[in-house]
């Protein structure tokens, strides 16, 4: 970084600074570390049970979309609530990337959830869709999340503005999280597991599929913030080339 | 260039004409069927692929897959290096 230029910026529309060292370690090693997950999703033997079948394999696939985007919500938060606190525009562009990485790994979530559901669920009965709470309190949390970003772009003209009122926004749609996600569907029928209070995976999982699907929920959460950082990194440039041509 | 003219290797004769009548019997049960039908002069590329009802299929199509998504996080790093670069010099 140039000392120059950086220091003559006030602090508070200073760009994002990011650790390009650990960011190249930690990359490299989510990306290895994900070829493994990959490649042991599919070679460990699993118990053959009825209905699921190998789609039980997609416990290491769709369940780690839910935990990276929870996982990138709660950045997300946590930068919005200290842009509110700082006023630092790099809080505020952490946050951006952050929600947005994270609506990514939602929207995956819920289709890849679809397809399941499609042929196991509703083998039968040929729905891709039948308003499951489950399906549907995370539906609405993307759509809450979506919202986010219409508000940002609606106040487009307005940094400061923009700034604080989405970081407003953002605590709020990251507190109902654990509600929409845990709490409401717990409370209703529902063919997702982890519905009528049960747990979603303690009890009913086999031992055999914890070893890739820990693995598998670490590896997602660190390609989350690979991705995170690349965009971090994209907005930061755009920052430092605003401020030179202005 | 020749142009090989490629036969079905005697595979699916014992049903009938129509797509979707061989039943996949599925691990279990298909697995001595599934040794039966195999021609002798299998490789050992295709002894591995073909078995486990052809799972390491799906695997090598996912790992490429994979591969291709790796290599554009790291294509997409050395443009914003660069830019970095070029920033860092000019400012």
């Amino acid at each position: 970084m140039a000392p120059l230029a950086q220091t003559e910026l006030s602090e508070k529309v200073r760009p994002p600074q990011v650790n390009l060292r650990r960011y190249r370690w930690v990359r490299n090693g989510v990306l290895a570390w994900l070829t493994m997950v990959l490649a042991g999703a599919f070679l460990l033997k699993i118990p053959r049970l009825r209905i699921l079948e190998h789609t039980a394999r997609n416990l290491y696939f769709h369940v780690p979309m839910w935990f990276a985007m929870m996982a990138a919500f709660a950045v997300a938060g946590y930068h919005a609530a200290g842009f509110l606190r700082s006023g630092r525009r790099a809080r505020d562009v952490r946050a951006v990337a952050a929600a947005r990485v994270g609506t990514l790994f939602g929207l995956v979530g819920i289709v890849t959830g679809m397809v399941w559901a499609r042929f196991t669920w509703y083998q039968s009965s040929g729905l891709w869709w039948n308003f499951d709470p489950k399906q549907t309190m995370a539906a609405a949390q993307l759509l809450i999340f979506g919202a986010y970003f219409v508000l940002r772009s609606a106040l487009g003209g307005q940094p400061e503005k923009r700034g604080r009122v989405s970081a407003v926004y953002l605590l709020f749609a990251v507190a109902v999280m654990p509600f929409l996600l845990y709490v409401l569907p717990r409370q209703m029928q529902s063919l997702h597991p982890g519905a009528e209070g049960n747990p979603a995976f303690s009890e009913i999982t086999h031992p055999i599929m914890r070893v890739i699907f820990y693995p598998s929920v670490a590896g997602f959460i660190g390609l989350f913030w690979v991705l995170y950082t690349q965009r971090v990194r994209a907005a930061a440039l755009e920052m430092r080339s605003v401020v030179r041509g202005s | 260039m020749t142009i090989h003219v490629l036969r079905p290797q005697q595979a699916d004769t014992s049903g009938s004409s129509t797509p979707y009548d061989s039943v996949w019997a599925g691990e279990e049960n298909g697995a001595r069927a599934s040794t039966q039908q195999q021609p002798p002069q299998q490789g050992a590329l295709e002894r591995t692929m073909l078995s486990q009802d052809k799972i390491y299929v799906v695997l090598a199509v996912v790992l490429l897959i994979w591969l291709g998504v790796a290599a554009l996080i790291f294509r997409t790093d050395r443009r914003l290096t660069a830019l970095e670069r070029r920033l860092d010099d000019t400012s």
